[in-house]
């Protein structure tokens, strides 16, 4: 039982389970909403508040974990999301660490730009490893889309990886 | 300096592991397929659980944005229904003979290949692939690479299977390729005024004139110099091939004849085949032609699209795939590229059957 306990106060298992209910989000409900034509993006929000909660190097490491969780329901070659999903967690992670005092529209401003060069790192990557016809003219669409629900998702979702990423307790003996 | 080189070592493991992973699936990996079936196998029950929650959030939203379209849709459907219910009694005789003649002849026939009937119960979640998940897999004996269709036509292949799922690649996904016949119908009536010796039985008479029509096969004929017959009259005459008889010049300087069996098809429907290729979400398929024949000539808009079979290809011939929609003629001796206008609606798919086919070249001997 002490070690079920350990091991949910870890920051990255705490990670893996909210990341199976965002991926069933992302897979249902997401899936069928599709506003403008375009699937809404949960796993990549939450990669990118990993980065703007804790960090670029956690950003980076839990995108990536995020990423390879999406990879394996998607038929893409796996590592290609997980790879995408760290560069967008580092890169918010990075940037939010040049502003002074971040402020909840700073975070909404790096969220949809950190979204917004993940949703165009992922046609580039497929085509780098072969996989053509993902890079065209509708990706400015679903750029477009995607950054603007992530800046909105990301004030919520930062607040959630900051409980999900926090350091575990220490109790003083 | 300390954290600068936590920082450098934790992202030069993460790209290796990326490469790693990558190159693993790329090639094949069974490794690879195992973590996926593994994975499923822990998601599959939250991911049932996310949907029964969350069904009412996608009602409410369908309910307020597709009501409209839902509405008109319903109305332009019930007309639908009723013109196709008259072609569709019309079409089942057809196919049955057809079927008939292709099984009295020893060849390939759809309704000789055992299928899987499932339904789709997931889309793929990325904006960049075209996949659907269908509830039968390895148990129903579906394999990968198996073509899948609904009642209209082919919807896609098998991409991967698992033991009670698999992976559909739709027909519109930029991997998706599949050899085709396109079936075009000359649809002018043609009138030739020359004059041809045709032989009928023993005597030999001048045709004075030849109509021929593309909806029948009955080449009406005028023959003004047959015994028994009033000169002038017009004769139906329904022969499966006619004789013509033409100058031989392979001995010089001696007249001789050579007969020639000229099928009674010219007005018969051509095939030509092409590659088809999918562009992505919202955008038609395209069918390339693997050699453009000259002689087919111009291709009609509603032009059938079928599959064309054959040792290697994955799907068996004559799956309706579409109509031609559009034709994008290009210079020099490439042949046109045609759009697609497929039969199958990808946006509404629900159950759909997996053929249980294997080219000849991948069944393995008894």
């Amino acid at each position: 039982m002490m070690r079920l306990v350990a091991l949910v106060e870890r920051p990255m298992f705490r990670l893996f389970l909210v990341g199976l209910v965002a991926l069933g989000l992302q897979t249902t409900v997401l899936n069928d909403l599709r506003p403008f034509g375009v699937i809404l993006q949960i796993m990549l929000v939450l990669a990118a508040s990993s980065g703007l909660a804790r960090g670029s190097e956690v950003g980076a490491i839990a995108g990536f974990l995020v990423g390879f969780m999406y990879d394996l329901v998607l038929t893409t070659p796996l590592g290609l999301g997980a790879t995408v999903f760290a560069i967008a967690g580092y890169l918010a992670g990075f940037a939010n660490s040049f502003v002074h005092e971040p402020t909840w529209w700073s975070r909404m401003l790096l969220g949809g730009v950190a979204s917004a060069v993940g949703t165009l790192l992922m046609p580039l990557a497929l085509a780098m490893v072969g996989i053509e016809g993902a890079l065209t003219t509708r990706v400015v669409v679903i750029i477009a889309v995607v950054a603007v629900t992530n800046a909105v998702m990301c004030v919520p979702f930062e607040k959630l990886c900051r409980w999900i990423l926090k350091d575990p307790e220490v109790v003083p003996i | 300096m300390g954290s600068s080189f936590t920082r450098r070592r934790v992202i030069a493991l993460l790209v290796l592991t990326s490469v790693l992973l990558v190159t693993l699936d790329m090639r094949g990996s069974s490794s690879v397929s195992f973590v996926r079936r593994s994975f499923g196998t822990i998601f599959r029950p939250v991911e049932g659980v996310v949907r029964v929650v969350t069904e009412p959030v996608g009602n409410v939203w369908h309910g307020i944005t597709d009501y409209n379209e839902l509405a008109d849709e319903n109305r332009r459907l019930r007309d639908l229904v009723g013109r196709q219910e008259g072609a569709a009694i019309a079409n089942i005789a057809t196919v049955r003979e057809a079927q008939e003649l292709l099984a009295l002849n020893g060849l390939p026939t759809l309704a000789g290949i055992d299928s899987c009937t499932t339904q789709v119960v997931g889309e793929s979640p990325s904006n960049f692939s075209q996949t659907v998940e269908i509830n039968r897999g390895r148990n129903c004996g579906i394999r990968v690479g198996m073509p899948v269709l609904n009642a209209a036509g082919l919807i896609g292949k098998v991409t991967e299977v698992f033991n009670d799922r698999a992976v559909v690649m739709l027909i519109t996904d930029p991997s998706y390729s599949l050899s085709v016949k396109i079936v075009n119908q000359p649809v002018t009536a043609t009138t030739v005024p020359s004059e041809t010796e045709i032989l009928i039985g023993e005597s030999t008479t001048t045709t004075s004139s030849t109509t021929t029509t593309s909806t029948t096969t009955t080449t009406t004929t005028t023959l003004p110099a047959i015994p028994g017959f009033v000169p002038g009259s017009t004769v139906p005459v329904q022969s499966t091939a006619a004789i013509t008889t033409i100058p031989g010049d392979t001995t010089p300087g001696q007249g001789n004849e050579t007969q020639v069996t000229v099928p009674p098809g010219a007005d018969l429907p051509l095939r030509e085949t092409g590659a088809l290729e999918g562009r992505g979400l919202g955008k038609s398929p395209i069918v390339r032609f693997v050699e453009y024949q000259p002689r087919f000539g111009q291709i009609a808009i509603g032009s059938p699209i079928i599959s064309a079979g054959g040792a290697t290809s994955l799907a068996p011939p004559d799956i309706v795939v579409g109509v031609v929609s559009r034709v994008v003629t290009r210079q020099g001796s490439l042949g046109p590229i045609l759009e697609v206008d497929l039969a199958a609606s990808l946006q509404s798919l629900n159950f759909v059957r997996v053929l249980l086919y294997r080219p000849a070249t991948e069944r393995q001997s008894p």
